[in-house]
């Protein structure tokens, strides 16, 4: 067998397993998708009768919040995949993978697929879920099949990045507690700060100039732009965000592959 | 290609060193271990079998030296052709048996009917196929062993690597690890079984030229199992040969002597002086001592202080002895002798 289907090979094994044991747990499987609707309809629906914003197009807060959830669904499902490499570190099935035939690089990338693929179907299903209720208007300004495209484009490099993150994070950081620390740490201001629960354009200067050195924004952004936007004004573009999100999401990518895993 | 002669030993290792910050857990270890035969690492926790064992297995960069497996030095292709047994248990508890061996072998370039018959043979050989759908998490330390044994061998590998693979197994669990090994075992039962006809399974050790290098520190087990043994003291490989080489020109038995509280010291240097005796060791109340002959001494002892004896027992010679003989350490109890 040649080499690259050896590796092809064992990617596909690594990914089916994470994929089989996410659809096992139930309860990861119900809850995380159960907490981002609640929260949608919940702070969503409260918001728009509670508040009545005027900002956001017709009043309506629970269509606005779509991207912003479904960013946040990524977030939650890549950062719990990713703890999955230290469950494989402390069962020491990361060091039978380490001694196959593979280099380590391989090894983390085939391990990366399950979060990354995990966190894009979850996302979606959000998506999926938000076109599916009438009382939500999504406005597909690009007509559906390229916003839906571009939703994809997004989503898949939102979870490239925090798969990136998450690997360099945890070569560096010895407990998996430690790691939930300091992901919810990292990641709950970076939700925060991203234009996923209010719109930017508004925000004063010191606001938006951490919401510019935050990647997120830059997913929420092409979310808003792909789903909710009809028009481009407000917003920071499509190349702009494709560029940033894609150039963090390769290099964090690329420097978490090189990071050697820490085996004991 | 494994019966061919070949004059590549299935692992040479050459001036090895591996340090964790200023301690030397390897400090030059060479070591050729010729294809087919079983070679033991004797040595205490911490006297580097373990860093030995994952170097070889490509799992650790040596800071210098050279490993290469029938020839090979590339880590990646090296690691093609062994098998390694960690010391602890490396299993996902949540997956089932055959999930376990399908992975490894996807890992290993197995696929399609092959890897199918390949798991089909070793968990039926392995006394596992009735579990093959459960999960790993409702095993035994036994059949957990036996499982990542089964998973060692699945690439059919040329080197197996196994890290005290039988430590905290009960007697009968570590005999059927290694019937099994041996491609001598009876169908297997939880409890091991009595050997039966042998069958061959096309896992025999010497039959097909399997090499297995054993990290071990169960003296027994050594002498039992390895045609050479190695002793590794402080990272360093003191010596190696065949055990009766090892044990050559130590004294044929040794007596442990529980003494009467206070009289240890005295009768320990007694009984120094005596014909016959060698090596006189002691921890609080109990005299290690090596003798040519104990029929000829223990009747002595009781003759001249049976009054400072509680109990004795004699015991052969073992590899134990060598090793205390070269080293000054125990093997299995580094923390002190006496406890043993």
């Amino acid at each position: 067998m040649s080499g690259a289907a050896l590796t092809v090979g064992a990617w596909g094994a690594l990914l089916a397993r994470d994929l089989r044991a996410f659809l096992r747990s139930r309860s990861q499987l119900s809850s995380s998708l159960l907490f981002p609707l609640m929260l949608l309809a919940v702070v969503g629906v409260g918001i728009s009768e509670g508040l009545e914003p005027s900002r956001v197009r017709d009043g309506d807060y629970v269509t606005f919040l779509v991207p912003g959830i479904i960013v946040m669904t990524a977030l939650f499902s890549s950062t719990f995949s990713s703890a999955s490499f230290y469950q494989d570190r402390d069962s020491g099935m990361l060091k039978v993978f380490l001694v196959s035939p593979h280099s380590p690089a391989a090894i983390l990338f085939g391990k990366s697929l399950g979060a990354i693929t995990i966190g894009s179907v979850q996302a979606l299903a959000v998506l999926a879920f938000a076109s599916a209720v009438p009382a939500i208007d999504l406005a597909w300004q690009y007509g559906v099949g390229p916003s839906l495209l571009l939703a994809l484009a997004t989503v898949l490099g939102l979870n490239v990045l925090l798969s990136g993150l998450a690997q360099v994070l945890a070569s560096r950081i010895r407990t998996m507690q430690g790691f939930h620390l300091v992901m919810n740490l990292v990641l709950f201001p970076l939700l925060f700060f991203s234009g996923a629960f209010f719109p930017l354009a508004d925000l004063p200067g010191w606001l938006y100039g951490l919401a510019l050195v935050n990647p997120l924004t830059y997913a929420v952004d092409l979310l808003q732009l792909a789903l909710y936007a009809e028009g481009e004004s407000g917003y920071l573009g499509i190349g702009v965000d494709l560029a940033v999100l894609g150039s963090l999401a390769a290099v964090l990518f690329g420097w978490g592959l090189r990071r050697h895993p820490m085996v004991d | 290609m494994s019966d061919t002669p070949s004059p590549a030993p299935a692992i040479s290792v050459r001036e090895l060193v591996v340090a964790y910050g200023d301690r030397r857990a390897l400090d030059g270890v060479s070591l050729a271990v010729p294809q087919g035969t079983v070679v033991g690492l004797l040595g205490p926790n911490g006297s580097g079998k373990s860093t030995l064992l994952s170097v070889i297995a490509g799992l650790r960069p040596p800071q210098q030296g050279e490993v290469r497996v029938l020839g090979e030095g590339r880590r990646p292709a090296r690691r093609r052709r062994v098998g390694v047994v960690f010391q602890e248990s490396c299993l996902d508890p949540l997956m089932t048996l055959h999930e376990t061996l399908w992975l490894h072998g996807r890992l290993f370039g197995l696929g399609g009917a092959t890897l199918r018959r390949r798991i089909e043979e070793l968990l039926e050989g392995f006394g596992l196929a009735e579990r093959a759908r459960e999960a790993v998490r409702t095993l035994s330390g036994g059949l957990r062993r036996r499982l990542e044994l089964a998973r060692a061998l699945l690439p059919s590998p040329d080197v197996l690597l196994l890290d005290e693979p039988t430590t905290g197994l009960d007697p009968d669990s570590r005999r059927a690890f290694w019937e099994l090994l041996r491609g001598t075992a009876a169908p297997p039962t939880e409890v091991g079984g009595m050997a039966g006809e042998p069958r061959s399974r096309g896992l025999s050790v010497r039959g097909r030229g399997l090499t297995i290098l054993l990290a071990t520190n169960d003296v027994q087990e050594a002498e039992r199992e390895c045609d050479t043994v190695a002793f590794l003291y402080h990272g360093r490989l003191v010596a190696q040969g065949t055990p009766a080489e090892l044990k050559k020109g130590l004294r044929h038995d040794s007596v442990r002597i529980e003494c009467i509280d206070g009289k240890a010291a005295a009768l320990g240097s007694a009984v120094a002086g005596w014909p016959g005796v060698g090596r006189v060791t002691s921890a609080d109340a109990v005299l290690h001592v090596t003798v040519d002959d104990a029929s000829a001494f223990v009747p002595r002892l009781f003759q001249t202080a049976a009054e400072a004896v509680h109990a004795i027992r004699i015991e052969p010679s073992t590899l134990e002895d060598a090793y205390f003989e070269l080293t000054g350490a125990s093997v299995s109890a580094p923390e002190g002798e006496g406890t043993a």
